[in-house]
C-alpha cells in the first residue's frame, strides 16, 4: 500500500508573545503515514494541533522543521492538489453566491468539462442534501446547511484523497450519519480520507487507523481494532486515558 | 459605507448651493460686518470666508470656462498673480469686446516651456491653446456667476459681469436687469450696479429719463462712498460721468453735459481732450443754433 | 493562469452586481445630475457645460469609490472569511488569485464605467444635440486604463495594510493627491530649497500620472479628440505601472502567511 500522505518529523512554531520564548509550538515531532485506500481518524483534543497539520499538509503553514508530502509529492509543490479534496474547518463560504455558483465556481478550476460539471453538481448536491436550496445565496444558509455545501465543494472534483477538518462539527444526528455514509462509499469507491473529529464513536465505526494528537506530540497511532484490542476498552476511554483524563468517576 | 456617504457631502452641498437658485436670497442684507469678539461672531466670520472663498473660486471657474478651460490652476497663478480675465471683458471697461493685450499676451503663455517630457505629454489631456467663448457659447459661464453671486451677494463685480454677457452677447436684457437688482438689493450703495442699470436704460430701454435718474444716484453713491472715507473706483466715476454727459448731450441739455464733463475734466488723465470737448459743447450753445435744428 | 484567473474575476464581477453599491453610486449620479439640470439660469435652457462637468465629476468621484473599495476589500475578506483556504487548497496559485482579483476589479469597474457614460453621453445630447463620439470613446477608454493601475495599487495594499478601510483612505488620498498636484509637482520642486527640491522631482518622476487619464476638460469644453497617439503612449504608460505593482503584490503575497 503506496503512502498518500508522509509526515516526517514535522514540527510547526507559531509566533506568539505570551510564550517566553516568543513562539508556540503547535506540532511537534510528527511522523504519520496514510496508505492509499484507508479511511484515518485524526484526534485529539482542541488545540492539539490537527488543523495545523492539516494546515501544512495543504500549504498554507510552513513547516519550522520536518517534511511532508501528498503523493510523493512535497507539499511546497502545488502540482498535487488536482486530486486533493479539503473541508476547511469554520469556514463561510461568498455569501453572495448560491450553492449552484459556487460549485460550478469551483469545478472551473478543475477544468472540468461543462457538461460533466452540471451533471457532477446535481448529483453532489443530492448527495449533501441542498437540492431545495441549490439556487439560494449562501449567506441565508444554516450552519448546518453551509456545513454541507463545503462537503459538496470538497468532493467536486471526485479526488483521490479527502482531507476534512471536523466535517460532522454543526450537522444534525441525520447529517453525521449522511457523512459517515458518504465517507463509507468514498473508502468503497478505493478513496483516502484524512479527517480530524471529536466524535469518538463515528471515528470508530468508519476509521481503518487513528492517531491521537496531544499537545502537538503523536500519543497513540494504530489501527482501531488493535487499539480496542490491546486497551480492552472502546475509543473513548482510551482517548481519556491517552490525554491523562482522571474522571471523578475512576478517582 | 459610511464612507461612501461622507464622500458624496461635499458633492451634496455644492448642489444644495446650486439649487438655492429660485429661493430668495436669506443673506441678503447682512452686512459684511465680522465680529470677532464673540466665539459665535468668529464662527459666523469665518463661515463667511469659507462662502467668499467658494464665490471666489466659482467666479474664476466662470472666468476659465470663458477660456474653454484654458486657465491657470493656483499653482500656475502662484508664479505669476493675475487679475481675473472677465473682469477685464465684463463691466469695467466701455466696449467689452476690447481685451487688454498686454495682459492677454502674459497670461496665453502661462504653461511656459514644458520642464520634462512628461509635463509636455500631459499637455495632450487637457485644454493647452488660448481661445475665448463666442457665438452665444458665453451662456456657458452663466451658471457658475450665479452660484457666485448666492455664496457671495456682496460680491459686485458679480452682477456687472454676469449683465454684460447677457445683454451684449445673449440678448437677455430683462435677465440682467434682474439681476442687477438681486446685486442691488444686497448692495443698496453700489455705484457700479447703478452705472450697469442706467446703461441698461438707457441703451436697451431708450429710456432717458431713467438712465439719467440712475447715473445721477449713482455718481451721488460714490461721492458718499468718498465722503465716508472710502477709496471708492476712480476709473468707474470717470465712466459715470462721461456716460452721463454724452447722454445730457444726446438730449440736447448742453449746460448739464458741460456740468458733467467740467467733474470728468478734474478726475480725468485725458484733461485736453475732455477740455476740447467742453469747448465745441459751449460753441454749440453759444452758436446761432442752426445745427441743431438741422 | 488565464483559467484560473477569469474564474476568480467572475466571482468578483457577481459581487459587484450583487451588492448595493454600484446601484446607489448610479442613482446618486443620476439624481445629482437631473436635479441640477433641471435648475433654470436665467431662463437659458442650451446652459450644458456645467451641467456636463458635474456629471463627469460624480463619475469620476464613483467609479474610484468602486474601483478602490471593491478592490480594497478583495483579499482580506477572502482571509477573513477563510475562503482563502478552500480556494488554494484547489490547483490555484496565489498568483492566479491575485491576477484573476485584478481582472475581475478592473473589468467590474470598466462595465459600471460603460453604465455611467452612457448615462452621461445621454445627458450631453439630450442638452447639446450632438454626440462627439469619439472623444467619449476615448475618455471612456482612457478612464478605464487608469482604473487599471488604481486597481493594482490598492491590490497591493490590500496585502500590505492590514484594515481595507485604511487602505482605501490612503489609496484615496494618494489618487486624489496626483490628480490635483502630481501635474505641478516639477514646477513645485524648483521653488523650493535643495534637499526638499530633489526629493519633489524623485516624486514627481516616480509617481503614476493619473491626471493624463483625466480628459473631462476637454470634453466639457468641446474641445477636439486627442491624438490617438497620446492615447497609446499612456495606455503603454498605464501597463507599465500596473504590471509593476501586480508583480509587487504577487512578490509580497507569496510570502505572506496566511494563518497570522
Ligand atoms: N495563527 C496562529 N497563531 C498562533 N498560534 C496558533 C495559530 N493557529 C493555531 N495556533 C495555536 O496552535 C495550537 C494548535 O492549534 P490547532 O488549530 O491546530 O488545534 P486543533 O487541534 O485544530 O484544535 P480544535 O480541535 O479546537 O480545532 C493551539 O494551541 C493554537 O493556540
Ligand atoms: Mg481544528
Amino acid at each position: 500500500m503506496p503512502d498518500l500522505v508522509k509526515i516526517e518529523k514535522l514540527r510547526v512554531e507559531y509566533r506568539s508573545r505570551e510564550s517566553q520564548n516568543g513562539f508556540k509550538v503547535a506540532v511537534d515531532g510528527l511522523d504519520l503515514t496514510v496508505g492509499s485506500g484507508e479511511v484515518f481518524g485524526f484526534l485529539g483534543p482542541n488545540g492539539a494541533g490537527k488543523t495545523t497539520t492539516m494546515n501544512v499538509l495543504l500549504g498554507f503553514v510552513s513547516p519550522s522543521s520536518g517534511s511532508a508530502s501528498l503523493f510523493g509529492v512535497d507539499v511546497r509543490e502545488p502540482i498535487a492538489r488536482q486530486r486533493i479534496g479539503y473541508l476547511p474547518e469554520l469556514t463561510y463560504y461568498y455569501k453572495f453566491l448560491s450553492a449552484e455558483e459556487l460549485l460550478r465556481f469551483y469545478g472551473k478550476i478543475f477544468r472540468i468539462p461543462k457538461g460533466e460539471l452540471e451533471k457532477r453538481i446535481d448529483s453532489i448536491l443530492k448527495l449533501v442534501e441542498l437540492e431545495h436550496a441549490r439556487k439560494r445565496l449562501i449567506k441565508t444558509y444554516s450552519k448546518g446547511m453551509q456545513q454541507r455545501a463545503g462537503i459538496a465543494q470538497a468532493l467536486i472534483n471526485n479526488p483521490d484523497l479527502l482531507i476534512l477538518d471536523e466535517p460532522t462539527s454543526g450537522l444534525d444526528p441525520i447529517g453525521r450519519m449522511k457523512v459517515r455514509e458518504i465517507i463509507q462509499r468514498l473508502k468503497e469507491e478505493g478513496k483516502t480520507v484524512f479527517f480530524s473529529s471529536h466524535e469518538l464513536g463515528e471515528v470508530e465505526t468508519v476509521c481503518d487507523r487513528v492517531a491521537i494528537l496531544y499537545q502537538g506530540k503523536l500519543q497513540v497511532e494504530g489501527r482501531v481494532d488493535d487499539l480496542v484490542k490491546n486497551y480492552k476498552t472502546n475509543l473513548e476511554q482510551i482517548f481519556l486515558k491517552v490525554i491523562g483524563y482522571q474522571s471523578s468517576q475512576a478517582v | 459605507m459610511p464612507k461612501l456617504f461622507l464622500a458624496f457631502l461635499f458633492v451634496l452641498c455644492f448642489s444644495v448651493a446650486a439649487l438655492r437658485e429660485n429661493t430668495p436670497s436669506i443673506s441678503v442684507a447682512t452686512p459684511r460686518q465680522p465680529d470677532v469678539n464673540t466665539g459665535a461672531g468668529l464662527l459666523s466670520s469665518l463661515m463667511g470666508d469659507s462662502r467668499r472663498m467658494f464665490a471666489n473660486h466659482f467666479f474664476s471657474k466662470a472666468d476659465a470656462y470663458f477660456h474653454s478651460g484654458y486657465y491657470p490652476t493656483i499653482f500656475d497663478r502662484s508664479a505669476s498673480p493675475e487679475r481675473s480675465h472677465l473682469q477685464g471683458g465684463g463691466g469695467e471697461q466701455p466696449e467689452g469686446e476690447d481685451h487688454n493685450h498686454s495682459e492677454h499676451d502674459e497670461k496665453a503663455g502661462f504653461l511656459g516651456e514644458p520642464l520634462d517630457c512628461l509635463e509636455s505629454f500631459g499637455r495632450n489631456f487637457f485644454p493647452s491653446q488660448h481661445s475665448h467663448l463666442e457665438t452665444g457659447n458665453e451662456r456657458e459661464l452663466l451658471p457658475w456667476l450665479k452660484l457666485s453671486a448666492e455664496l457671495d451677494p456682496q460680491k459686485i463685480e458679480t452682477y456687472t459681469i454676469a449683465s454684460f454677457w447677457l445683454r451684449t452677447r445673449l440678448g437677455k436684457t430683462n435677465e440682467a436687469e434682474q439681476f442687477l437688482r438681486e446685486g442691488l438689493h444686497a448692495n443698496p450703495n453700489s455705484y457700479e450696479i447703478l452705472f450697469e442699470l442706467g446703461r441698461i436704460c438707457e441703451e436697451n430701454h431708450k429710456d432717458t429719463a431713467c438712465a439719467h435718474n440712475l447715473y445721477a444716484l449713482a455718481l451721488q453713491k460714490w461721492t458718499d462712498e468718498k465722503n465716508r472715507g472710502g477709496s471708492p473706483d476712480e476709473f468707474v466715476c470717470q465712466q459715470i460721468t462721461a456716460f452721463a454727459a454724452r447722454l445730457e448731450e444726446r438730449a440736447g441739455n448742453f449746460p448739464a453735459a458741460i456740468g458733467y464733463l467740467e467733474k470728468l475734466k478734474e478726475i480725468s488723465p485725458a484733461k485736453d481732450l475732455i477740455g476740447k470737448q467742453i469747448l465745441d459743447l459751449r460753441a454749440k450753445i453759444d452758436g446761432p443754433g442752426i445745427p441743431l435744428k438741422k | 493562469m488565464i483559467n484560473n484567473a477569469l474564474a476568480v474575476a467572475g466571482i468578483v464581477i457577481k459581487e459587484l452586481y450583487r451588492r448595493k453599491d454600484f446601484y446607489v453610486l448610479f442613482v446618486l449620479t443620476a439624481l445629482i445630475t437631473l436635479l441640477l439640470g433641471c435648475v433654470n439660469f436665467f431662463n437659458d435652457d442650451r446652459i450644458a457645460r456645467y451641467l456636463k462637468e458635474i456629471c463627469l465629476l460624480l463619475i469620476w468621484i464613483s467609479s474610484l469609490i468602486i474601483a478602490v473599495t471593491t478592490t480594497a476589500r478583495q483579499i482580506p475578506a477572502e482571509r477573513e472569511n477563510r475562503t482563502i483556504f478552500p480556494l488554494l487548497a484547489k490547483p490555484l496559485t496565489r498568483g492566479h488569485l491575485v491576477f484573476g482579483k485584478f481582472l475581475g476589479c478592473w473589468f467590474a469597474s470598466g462595465l459600471s464605467l460603460v453604465v455611467f457614460y452612457f448615462f452621461f453621453c445621454v445627458v450631453s445630447g439630450a442638452r447639446e444635440h450632438q454626440w462627439p463620439l469619439l472623444i467619449y470613446l476615448q475618455a471612456l477608454w482612457l478612464h478605464w486604463i487608469l482604473l487599471a493601475l488604481v486597481v493594482a495599487m490598492v491590490l497591493l495594499g490590500s496585502i500590505m495594510f492590514a484594515a481595507p478601510s485604511s487602505n482605501s483612505t490612503i489609496c484615496f488620498i494618494f489618487i486624489v493627491g496626483i490628480l490635483l498636484v502630481g501635474r505641478h509637482l516639477h514646477r513645485i520642486a524648483i521653488q523650493l530649497q535643495e534637499p526638499i527640491r530633489t526629493i519633489v522631482s524623485v516624486i514627481y518622476f516616480a509617481i503614476p500620472h493619473l491626471e493624463f487619464y483625466d480628459i473631462r476638460e476637454m470634453i466639457v469644453h468641446n474641445l477636439p479628440p486627442i491624438s490617438m497617439l497620446a492615447c497609446l503612449i499612456a495606455t503603454v504608460y498605464a501597463i507599465g505601472y500596473t504590471a509593476f505593482f501586480l508583480i509587487a503584490t504577487w512578490l509580497v503575497f507569496r510570502r505572506k502567511s496566511l494563518t497570522a
